[in-house]
């Protein structure tokens, strides 16, 4: 993608004042993005991304700069300017760049480049005449991406290596209205793979559940407010562990002290029931990669035991801080974001209740099947999720939906309340934004309870 | 070959190729980012980029494509792309390139001290903000965030109909974050400053803003669950009125995903409330001459005392409503097609202050925060329940803190429950979705949720 000899030449610019690491990171990145409401397509676009990130330490200092001007002047003169920023003597050092071949553990069988744009349109129309065909769905709005991003990084360590990351989504929305009053239901899939993606699952299963969720909805009462038990749903639901805990997990705050979890490897922070682990190589799933966007490869990152926490999510800079090494999880958006420690493919495993059982044995409480998305303040660990499907559970029976629930609580206490852990482990996919971008992650987990939480609705009382 | 060249090829080539008209939007940015974390420099970042959007009407469908590879290379790529992507639209939409509007209002929205500006005193002003924050108070444990940041854009629009715009502007900010710790207490608190001038940055006040706010957070409770008399501090509804942006957008109203559909010219808010977007607002981070299609930007009240006037238009839905466009197209990068959003929206000040609002309170919420924008509200059906904090009001005077509570209601019915508004305007943080203020509102309740 870039010569060699330029590489190494930007390298050793960028260590001209004293650093004593550099890395460069080069992307080159075609998209595909398709939208398509009521059924008809309304916009598509598709383009190339190309660009080079400069990154330097000294310490545990460090400087970013980028550009998407690649020619070699423009780059070595980026180099310099963000070397200026460390003040120092240069070290003599020989770079021999040496290519590392890496396993590719994601085949990809159709890159979506090689498929029609019509047979992307024909899965959204699919989608689509499903989604639309109940009662009560005024509005259907699909989207379709596909991504083929090739990287190479090396470092002034002599690594070089590169690879190859292919990416589909599709994602359904569902609107349903009713007396003037509007609720929609969404549906979200995607994987580290080709168009053969579409083949492992049936895309009418996703429509039909995003209407279902919208008309579910529209014929819903508003949540009660107050504290309850809390059921959540296997799958997506395991949002509320990767915002609650997982972030806090991340080495970025961790290594500041910043988190609510700092300090605090071996100890007890979750019941008894919890395990929790960030997987970065799960076959073609949504947050995998071979490497991560520092050139290490990925890894399964054991995070909770039993309640015990067993590790962090470490990145080479937050590595230098925390005196540890890195864990493969450094992560970022694009060419344009220095990477940081963030998370792949994060859930809980998999603990010895039935569903069914969790239910039965619940005498009041919130039914959570869909969660929205949410949010934490990673230094209180305070979090907030919207749940898209809820019901009321009495009497240990699902009964009557409720919508516009809102969970609150704090990622510290809540781990410690999930008394119940199901046995249907299952991934979603969302996207995670943080201060290095936008990146695909699964959440997972199966069915839990949480004994006590703040449910925000629109009802007073019970 | 230079961008005029290949501007010049592109559409040459486009022509050849059964492309009717042609744009061109090019746009370069210069960026820095610095984060100071104790004393020292915790991150640096500096950006040189730019990238070339194209679009172009094939058989009556628009077409679009980008590249941040500007050169012939790109070129082929470019028209085979965008008649690719025309190909596949069904819309019957009927889009135009346009040929210029006849006036363009002169916009100053380029600072050139503020690039000339040394780098080392834009590090110290960081640093200062920081270490500001750190001895106001002992109870200060770290300040999380402590960050200057600069942009500056360049952009070109030029289409095959002859216009030839450009546009030049720039903004530094400041923003920092604290943690205040007693005992086993934590609360954290944040402040921001927005400008083109690098002289307004205080750092002390700056970071007395922040400090003060976390402190007067220690010691936060729940309250009872109930519905109460609720104060929106100005930055709370302004972030508020961001997130449902979207139901402006005459896009989504014709789409049937805005419940304001068909109420042009009926009450949709308290007569208290004027909503006002200005292109031309002195300060405001989204000034510009023209917009996303290269129309001239216009002044507009999109609801007035509580009537609504207008949606925000771009030309494709003025003409299927049968109105002019308000020059609300948007561009928001070289990747992105046409969209609408605000420039610089606001609620108009009323004429109560901020004080004399809260002594109108016996027993209700002052709402200084809220989290979850994102996640716990619908700007489909209006519905929102946020994860919030702030304060008790008891007998008109401020009292003990409040966190761990959410706050419910329905954004539409929150438009007629607003029974006062203040006359401190503040603007929210920038977003694709324009640059968004509002005074502090009392509403007449909403539902909390605590314990």
């Amino acid at each position: 993608m870039l010569d060699k000899i330029v590489i190494e030449d930007i390298i050793n610019e960028a260590l001209s004042t004293g650093g004593d690491f550099a890395e460069v990171f080069i992307e080159d990145k075609i998209n595909t993005g398709l939208s398509m409401l009521g059924g008809k397509i309304e916009s598509g676009m598709s383009g190339r991304d190309y660009g080079v990130g400069i990154r330097i330490f000294k310490g545990t200092n460090s400087v970013y700069a980028y550009t998407n001007d690649s020619t070699k002047e423009t780059l070595i003169s980026v180099a310099r300017q963000a070397s200026l920023a460390l003040k120092g003597k240069s070290k003599d050092i020989k770079l021999d760049l040496m290519k590392k071949e890496i396993e590719n553990k994601h085949k990809i069988i159709t890159f979506p480049r090689n498929i029609r744009k019509n047979r992307k349109v024909q899965l959204m129309k699919k989608a689509y005449e499903v989604a639309k065909k109940e009662e009560e769905i005024s509005q259907v709005k699909v989207i379709y991406m596909d991504s083929e991003q090739k990287v190479a990084i090396a470092n002034s360590e002599g690594l070089y290596v590169e690879d190859k990351r292919v990416r589909t989504r599709t994602a359904i929305n569902a609107v349903a209205s009713k007396d003037g009053e509007m609720q929609s239901g969404f549906y979200g899939i995607g994987g580290h793979s080709g168009f053969e993606f579409y083949d492992s699952i049936n895309i009418e299963d996703y429509a039909k559940e995003s209407s279902r969720i919208a008309k579910t909805m529209i014929n819903a009462k508003p949540c009660p407010s107050g504290k309850m038990p809390v059921i959540i749903d296997n799958e997506f639901g395991g949002v509320i562990f990767h915002e609650a805990c997982g972030h806090g997990l991340e080495a970025t705050s961790v290594a500041k002290g910043t988190s609510i979890f700092a300090g605090k490897l071996g100890e007890k922070i979750a019941s008894d029931v919890v395990t929790a682990v960030d997987d970065g190589t799960i076959p073609n799933a949504w947050g995998s990669q071979n490497i991560d966007d520092e050139g290490m490869e990925t890894r399964k990152n054991l995070l909770i035991e039993n309640g015990i926490l067993k590790g962090y999510l470490v990145d080479k800079l937050n590595g230098r801080r925390l005196n540890t090494k890195s864990t493969g999880s450094s992560r970022r958006q694009s060419y344009k974001y220095a990477p940081t420690s963030r998370m792949t493919n994060t859930y809980i495993a998999n603990g010895k209740s039935k569903k069914e059982e969790i239910i039965a044995n619940t005498e009041y409480g919130l039914y959570a099947k869909y969660m929205g998305g949410g949010s934490v303040n990673p230094s209180t660990g305070d979090f907030n999720f919207a749940v898209m499907e809820g019901y009321i559970v009495r009497n240990g029976k699902i009964e009557e939906p409720v919508r516009g629930a809102t969970l609150i609580g704090n990622g510290g206490n809540i781990l410690k309340k999930i008394d119940m852990v199901g046995n249907n482990l299952a991934h979603g996919q969302g996207m995670c934004g943080s201060i290095s971008g936008a990146v695909p992650t699964n959440v997972g987990q199966p069915t839990i309870r949480v004994e006590a939480m703040t449910v925000g609705g629109r009802k007073g009382e019970k | 070959m230079n961008k005029k060249e290949i501007i010049k090829l592109l559409f040459k080539r486009g022509k050849e190729s059964g492309i009717k008209d042609m744009e061109v939007y090019i746009q370069g940015n210069k960026t820095i980012d610095l984060a100071v974390f104790e004393g020292e420099i915790d991150k640096y970042s500096i950006a040189k980029e730019q990238g070339l959007s194209f679009r172009g009407i094939y058989n009556g469908k628009m077409g679009y494509s980008y590249t941040e590879k500007i050169d012939e290379t790109s070129v082929d790529m470019l028209i085979n792309e965008a008649i690719d992507n025309a190909k596949v639209i069904d819309s019957d939409d009927e889009e135009h390139i346009f040929e210029g509007s006849k006036d363009y209002k002169k916009i100053d929205s380029y600072n050139e001290e503020l690039e000339k500006t040394s780098m080392e005193k834009k590090i110290e002003v960081t640093k200062v903000l920081e270490k500001e924050a750190l001895r106001l108070d002992e109870r200060v444990e770290k300040v999380d965030h402590c960050i200057y940041g600069e942009e500056s854009f360049e952009s070109v629009l030029i289409n095959s109909k002859g216009l030839d715009l450009k546009n030049k502007s720039n903004i530094a900010y400041a923003y920092i974050s604290v943690m205040v710790k007693d005992k086993d207490d934590i609360k954290t608190a944040s402040s921001y400053k927005i400008t083109k001038d690098f002289t307004d940055f205080n750092a002390k006040e700056l970071a007395k803003e922040a400090v003060d706010e976390a402190l007067y957070m220690l010691g936060a409770k729940s309250i009872l669950s109930d519905d109460y008399p609720i104060i929106l501090k100005n930055n709370v509804a302004a972030s508020i009125l961001e997130a449902f942006m979207p139901i402006f957008s005459a896009e989504n109203v014709q789409k049937g995903l805005s419940l304001l559909k068909g109420k042009i010219n009926d009450k949709v808010a308290n007569d208290l409330i004027t909503l006002v977007d200005d292109p031309f607002m002195k300060e405001g981070v989204a000034s510009k001459s023209f917009d996303g299609e290269g129309v001239a930007t216009k002044y507009k009240k999109v609801i007035d005392k509580g009537k609504l006037k207008t949606f925000l238009h771009n030309l494709k839905t003025a003409k299927k409503d049968g109105v002019e466009t308000t020059g609300n197209a948007n561009k928001s990068s070289y990747k992105a097609p046409i969209t609408i959003a605000a420039t610089n929206m606001y609620i108009k000040n009323g004429d109560l202050s901020f004080k004399d609002m809260v002594k109108t309170i016996d027993k209700g919420l002052l709402i200084t925060n809220v989290e979850g924008l994102h996640a716990g509200l619908n700007p489909v059906s209006g519905d929102f329940s946020l994860s919030s904090k702030g304060f008790e009001i008891d007998s008109g005077e401020i009292k003990r803190p409040v966190n761990q509570v959410t706050i419910a209601g329905n954004f539409f019915e929150m438009l007629m429950d607003i029974i006062q508004v203040s006359d401190d305007l503040k603007f929210t943080l920038p977003s694709s979705g324009g640059y968004i203020g509002s005074p502090s509102l009392k509403i007449k309740s909403l539902s909390v949720s605590g314990n």
